[in-house]
């Protein structure tokens, strides 16, 4: 034949075209949502018995059901699979036809509230696996919320106070394990914190890219992240330095209330407070700041502890014999400032957030089991140090622990400005006593057996070591 | 009824009879093709098909010839455009509204997702398929013989195919689109490294400006998307369009296709379409155009090869309508089972790492890597410029329309080939296992480093080879295909290099499974 060749390349592909564009036909008209909307009224029109009711459910058009929301951004059609979700009917049905459960939908009317504002997920996409956003390839920032998490979308419009009142009470259990673990020694929120660790005001609303998910077990979403991170900080991220014990449950309830700090804020109609008796920050007591911002690294502060993840000595700041040779002013002022070169915090209201009040209060409670015997005082004001005699001395009895030039190992760098600014009566005094419940040995009288003076010529040494180099 | 009223009905009853016939015969104005006259009739009386001859040469029809591969770019240039219209019933150019639209269009819209991965896939096999034919019209040497220029014609397009294609990217305004316009915009700015360089970046920011130029500001936003959309839409379309049209009429005005000088009908040749008639016809074994036969010359062909040309209707048109199904039919089966990609709403805090540009510029990218001038701007237009220049440096006329011109063409084309990939994958490895001169002279002057890099050392090569092969073979012809040769391998090379070799801040990785995964 002639033209076969043509003939035949334009006959076969013709009908290739014509397939496939007739299985894209059958592929649209055949959506995952028309089943469900097909079964939902097979259900409705079997389960009612009154003819009225019947002729109702027949009449149900299968349409895409969609809530356009254009205050809040968005457009909503879960409803075209969750189709019952208004309908008392459907209160037992299976999933997705079933009612939602509770009186939610009473006081959030489904068409001013639409579903992903609480739910989250990918309001738009038609079919469940997009919808509800699980899964890298579905590339949504904002899978939908499990269960035990989803109080945590409440905080959006309502504050901490109503949702008490209401019950909905696992936010406000997730913020008071948060004050009590002393969080925020490392996390600054709304300006108050340490900076060890990240500012969390936004961190429940970050999209997935900004977490490490490499090592998440099982779903990899942000929610899993969160969980799996306060179950154990370096399973997901080796070189965390966080400290956190906390059981299953409370991990789950600081998951809900760390997810409820979120950046976007809702509009004005749609938020309800609870009025509270003053916006003002309640002065907390010393115990409970102490818990807020200290308790992480110090823990009960009686014994020093050895901490691995720092590479140092985290001091007893609570430890009798401590607090015997630590006055207020010095214990204040290590607060404000905190330790230059270690882990501890700057407080002051200009680092971290704290204002003088409420490190009073810290103090206070840090020195309420100070002994009522003081230690000797040491003159060290009146007396005269013999700086060659003090360097002497340092080699023989300081360098093994301090090092030659005072730059510590075993023992605490000398060079620190803490050290360097410190009390010479209060380093005269740890030097005569020692440090109970570290490896310091008193120098005086009850131990080595230095005389006073000798004493005082160490520490006027030890503070021209910041000047050497 | 009386015999007048008869006859009135008989009258139209006749009409509708004929209705089809009429119909047909004033749609192609001068009736059913039925004979040779109507036949040509119909080609010269329409207002598309006219740009082609009456009559059209064997050789074009063969298929091992063309493989169809201009007329397949062609063509999916139309499906792109068809479907682009459709897309933009819906899409909405505004950084509020273009991700969400689009995301509309692939779940509520009838066959939306369809449309926009037809769109997608034409536009991209658009790209391949301009080269494939850039590589059919070298190989067979039909850039000569008065071709010269349509050729240069021939390279316009295939970067303006580059361009729209790029510019189409940016639009669904995705984590892809997002950091493409940002690589696109750095790309922009390139000459700013030569300009900084020597030092004249202040008086002579040419980088810095058309970075604004491109983005509508300083950093890319809504203006950046709106001038993008209208390059999409309108001005490149249509830059194509003009083009292409000129690209086809010169075609026609150098006589058709190229073909061998010496064609020979094969019998296999009945397959594909009706030889001619050689008893009676309208046609005598002249080919004549009246007085333009007296002009002489080149163009137009005349009196030449008659005996081996058929009509057009229905050779030609038949091939051409086969070639139009294929690509629909291709691209409407890839699209049926490859969604295009759409990642999550752009995010100006959340860098992609590595940020890619789409694959057919990654080779660039690659290039990019080792010095953002030479990758960005240098290069490319040495590349383009070469490319376009080669039918003014090689003008051998002979052995048009064979591929490879000769058994040595073919022989140089393979050497080439060999050579290049062994140099360039020896290149590209050296720079990757031990870093380039950065590494080891941290101080070095970033002008050194803009003219010695991998890059300017391999285009140098090529340069060197194709005139080594110049000097050896003694035709400039088979130079050319050294030239080309290579340019093609790195294009592959450096393209495969840059998509799949490359991870997180452009390390080298031997797949995507080695990639950290923070």
């Amino acid at each position: 034949m002639r033209n076969r060749f043509y003939l035949m390349t334009l006959f076969i592909s013709g009908v290739i075209l014509c397939a496939f564009t007739l299985f894209t036909a059958y592929r649209e008209m055949q959506p995952e949502w028309k089943d469900y909307q097909n079964d939902y009224k097979e259900l409705l029109i079997k389960d009612t018995r009154d003819e009225a009711a019947k002729k109702k459910a027949r009449a149900l058009e299968v349409a895409i059901q969609q809530v356009y929301l254009s205050k809040l951004k968005r457009i909503d059609r879960c409803t075209s699979c969750h189709i019952g979700v208004e309908n008392p009917l459907a209160a037992n049905a299976k999933e997705p036809f079933r009612q939602h459960s509770g009186e939610y939908l009473k006081n959030h009317e489904l068409n001013k509230f639409g579903c992903t504002v609480c739910h989250y997920g990918q309001g738009r996409a038609m079919n469940k696996k997009e919808a509800h956003g699980i899964g890298h390839d579905t590339h949504w920032d904002y899978p939908i919320i499990p269960m035990k998490y989803i109080q945590s979308t409440c905080a959006q419009c309502h504050n901490l106070e109503m949702l008490k009142l209401k019950g909905v009470d696992r936010v406000v259990k997730g913020e008071k394990l948060f004050g009590e673990n002393g969080c925020r020694g490392c996390h600054k929120l709304q300006g108050i914190g340490g900076d060890l660790g990240k500012a969390l005001d936004i961190v429940g609303s970050q999209p997935i890219a900004y977490f490490p998910m490499g090592n998440v077990i099982g779903e990899r979403t942000v929610y899993s992240w969160f969980k799996q991170h306060f179950d154990d900080p370096r399973a997901l991220v080796p070189e965390s330095e966080m400290k956190v014990h906390v059981t299953e449950a409370e991990a789950d309830l600081l998951t809900t209330y760390i997810l409820s700090l979120r950046s976007e804020e809702m509009p004005r109609e749609y938020r309800r407070f609870k009025d509270t008796a003053g916006t003002e920050r309640t002065m907390e007591d010393g115990e409970a700041l102490y818990k807020k911002y200290c308790i992480a690294c110090h823990a009960k502060g009686k014994d020093s502890l050895y901490d691995e993840l720092f590479n140092r000595t985290v001091p007893a700041i609570m430890n009798p014999a401590f607090l015997k040779v630590a006055d207020d002013g010095y214990l204040k002022k290590v607060v404000g400032e905190g330790r230059d070169g270690t882990q501890m915090t700057a407080w002051k209201a200009a680092a971290a957030g704290l204002s003088e009040q409420e490190i009073n209060k810290i103090v206070e409670y840090l020195t309420s089991e100070r002994p009522k015997v003081r230690v000797e005082p040491f003159a060290m004001a009146s007396a005269k140090g013999d700086l060659k005699n003090g360097e002497g001395l340092y080699r023989v009895r300081c360098a093994l622990c301090h090092g030659e030039t005072g730059k510590g190992a075993l023992g605490l760098n000398l060079r620190n400005p803490v050290v360097q600014g410190a009390d010479a009566n209060f380093l005269a005094i740890t030097v005569r006593d020692g440090r109970e419940g570290t490896p310091m040995p008193p120098f005086g009288k009850k131990g080595v057996g230095l005389k006073d003076q000798e004493i005082v010529d160490v520490v006027s040494y030890v503070k021209t070591l910041s000047k050497k180099k | 009824m009386n015999e007048i009223s008869r006859q009135g009905i008989d009258k139209f009853i006749d009409n509708a009879k004929n209705i089809i016939d009429t119909f047909t015969g004033s749609f192609l104005r001068s009736g059913k093709p039925t004979s040779d006259r109507s036949r040509a009739a119909v080609m010269f009386n329409n207002f598309f098909l006219h740009v082609q001859g009456v009559k059209t040469h064997m050789n074009t029809l063969r298929p091992s010839y063309t493989l169809g591969m201009g007329l397949a770019a062609f063509f999916l240039f139309v499906i792109a455009c068809v479907s682009g219209v459709l897309l933009m019933i819906y899409y909405n150019p505004s950084i509020e509204n273009a991700y969400n639209t689009v995301k509309d269009l692939t779940y509520v819209v009838f066959a939306g997702k369809l449309a926009r991965n037809i769109h997608k896939w034409a536009g991209e096999a658009m790209i391949i398929f301009v080269f494939l034919h850039m590589a059919r019209v070298f190989y067979t040497g039909s850039y000569k013989s008065g071709r010269e220029f349509n050729w240069v014609i021939g390279i316009v397009l295939l970067a303006v195919t580059f361009v729209v294609n790029l510019s189409g990217y940016i639009l669904p305004w995705d984590q892809l689109s997002y950091w493409a316009l940002v690589i696109t915009s750095n790309i922009m700015q390139s000459p700013k490294e030569l300009t900084d360089s020597l030092g004249i970046t202040q008086y002579f920011d040419i980088g810095g400006f058309q970075k604004e130029l491109f983005l509508g500001g300083l950093t890319p936003g809504k203006e950046s998307l709106t001038r993008v959309y209208l390059f999409h839409i309108m001005l490149l379309p249509l830059v194509l369009l003009i083009f292409i049209a000129v690209h086809f009429w010169r075609i026609r005005k150098d006589g058709g296709l190229t073909k061998p000088e010496a064609f020979q009908p094969q019998e296999s040749d009945a397959q594909l379409f009706s030889t001619p008639d050689k008893k009676g016809g309208i046609f005598t074994t002249n080919k004549t155009y009246g007085l333009m036969e007296l002009a002489g010359g080149r163009t137009p062909a005349v009196d030449k090869d008659v005996e081996n040309t058929v009509l057009s209707w229905p050779n030609l048109l038949l091939a051409e309508a086969a070639v139009l199904f294929v690509c629909l039919a291709a691209v409407v089966v890839y699209s049926f089972f490859i969604d295009a990609p759409l990642k999550e709403l752009a995010n100006p805090l959340i860098p992609e790492n590595p940020a890619k540009a789409p694959w057919y510029f990654l080779g660039l990218q690659e290039l990019l890597s080792y010095s953002a001038f030479m990758g960005g701007v240098g290069l490319p237009t040495l590349a383009l410029l070469g490319l376009a220049l080669i039918p003014y440096l090689d003008r051998e006329q002979d052995n048009v329309g064979i591929w490879f011109s000769s058994k040595m063409g073919k022989s140089v084309a393979l050497q080439s080939f060999f050579t290049g990939i062994v140099v360039l994958i020896g290149l590209l490895a050296a720079a990757i296992r031990f870093g380039w001169l950065r590494n080891w002279l941290p101080n070095i002057p970033q002008l050194i480093i803009t003219i010695v890099n991998p890059g300017s050392i391999w285009v140098a090569f090529v340069i060197g080879w194709s005139l080594f092969v110049i000097k050896k073979t003694g035709s400039t012809r088979m130079g050319a295909i050294a030239l080309f040769t290579m340019f093609l391998m790195s294009y592959i090379v450096l393209t495969y290099v840059g998509t799949e070799l490359r991870g997180p801040n452009w390390g080298f990785y031997w797949s995507r499974s080695q990639w950290p995964s923070h």
